[in-house]
């Protein structure tokens, strides 16, 4: 069984206090405490000298190659994205005056999505400008046992300590409800500040770091989540 | 500088990577277990940055953006670690690159087993642990840093210095 430091010798390791601040009977924990530290290694790392060509030959020919392509390869799997079909779960809440918002939204939705299979002009997922209202969704999860629910995501920096879900009693669910701009936002739960989980009711995409991260779409003002 | 290269001049993107390479080559080395793995890490970041400039919402501070990067690199690798139980030669090979010339075998050994103690951590206890302790800084600016409360950083770190005691014993 995992033996704890005592309180103070804590505050010994966070600078604190001295040894000499701890009581006699705590000495000798505290030596051991700062024994451990007195082990840490900071000696700079130094890395290859390569490192700087390696990246500098990724980064020209990314700038090298038209950007137009790399932007309508985008707004290609962006289209991809929405007009495929899927199963989805629409957990959406919105205020009252929202209403209309979301009924025009929906007309605007069906004509974009019946358009014939040609991508959309560029940047038409980003045509809603930022003076348009927000949609408030809400976020849900189960998480029975947890202590600490959290939501991270690209709308709050990734930030796990930004928005905290609520526990709904005893039932084991988590709730949160977060204002959204219009547009394509990825996130995922971090249960206890530690355990990353994606939502299992929502689509996933790879982050390119080999993880999963859950995306919310609003997609017209007032709009829609998916 | 970003905004050069934002306003078309690649090259002078060589010039953050110059600058930016090393400043958290150790941080990066000790939250991931090895030399190599902060080199990969660091190349990833810096091309990332590149990739995604234009959201660098404050140019003058490139350097806490970029950290913000390389950080969710890293976290993202150490999960994918945990998931893969990782080889214990990762700590050793760390413990052997950052030896000083001294080379104590007992000091070496316990580096190596503080190494592999903080390997233990969760990514969250290891971050704060090494900011802190390898780094120097204070709580204070390891909340601006990462955007977690300081009383929630030493939540953190407290639980990091139990667990590594008890990893240090469980190993004696």
């Amino acid at each position: 069984m995992t033996r704890e430091f005592h309180p103070l010798v804590k505050r010994l390791l966070d600078g604190e206090l001295t040894l000499g601040d701890l009581p006699l009977e705590l000495r000798p924990e505290g030596e051991e405490a700062l024994r451990l530290l007195a082990a840490l290694d900071s000696t700079p790392v130094t890395l290859s000298p390569l490192l700087d060509a390696r990246v500098m030959a990724t980064v020209r020919r990314r700038a090298g190659s038209p950007a137009t392509a790399r932007e309508s390869f985008r707004a290609g799997r962006a289209w991809r994205w929405i007009s495929a079909p899927r199963d989805v779960e629409i957990r959406l809440r919105v205020r009252p005056w929202a209403v209309g918002a979301l009924a025009a939204a929906a007309v605007l939705a069906a004509l974009v999505l019946g358009r014939p299979s040609a991508p959309p002009a560029r940047g038409a997922i980003a045509a809603f400008g930022p003076t348009r209202p927000s949609a408030l969704v809400r976020f849900v999860l189960y998480a029975p046992g947890a202590h600490r629910v959290a939501i991270a995501g690209t709308f709050n920096q990734w930030n796990s300590d930004a928005t905290l879900l609520a526990p709904a009693g005893a039932t084991g669910v988590w709730t949160t409800t977060v204002t959204l701009a219009p547009g394509q936002h990825q996130y995922a739960f971090v249960v206890d500040g530690e355990r990353w989980v994606p939502d299992p009711a929502a689509p996933a995409v790879d982050d390119g770091f080999g993880r999963r991260n859950s995306v919310v779409a609003i997609a017209a003002p007032g709009g829609r989540a998916l | 500088m970003v905004r050069a290269v934002l306003a078309g001049d690649v090259e002078q993107f060589a010039v953050l990577v110059r600058r930016y390479r090393d400043r958290y080559a150790r941080y990066a080395a000790h939250m991931l277990g090895s030399a190599d793995a902060a080199e990969d890490a660091v190349q990833d970041a810096l091309i990332r940055a590149f990739d995604q400039l234009r959201q660098c919402r404050e140019p003058d501070r490139f350097a806490g953006w970029f950290f913000l990067i390389l950080r969710n690199r890293c976290f993202a690798e150490r999960r994918r670690g945990s998931r893969e139980a990782r080889p214990l030669e990762e700590a050793q090979q760390v413990a052997t690159s950052l030896d000083g010339p001294d080379g104590a075998v007992e000091r070496t050994e316990r580096r190596r087993a503080l190494q592999r103690a903080l390997l233990a951590l969760t990514p969250e206890q290891r971050e704060v642990f090494v900011l802190k302790h390898v780094e120097g800084l204070p709580y204070e600016e390891i909340a601006q840093r990462t955007g977690a409360t300081v009383a929630s950083l030493k939540m953190r770190m407290h639980r990091a210095y139990d667990r590594l005691r008890g990893e240090l014993e469980e190993h004696r």
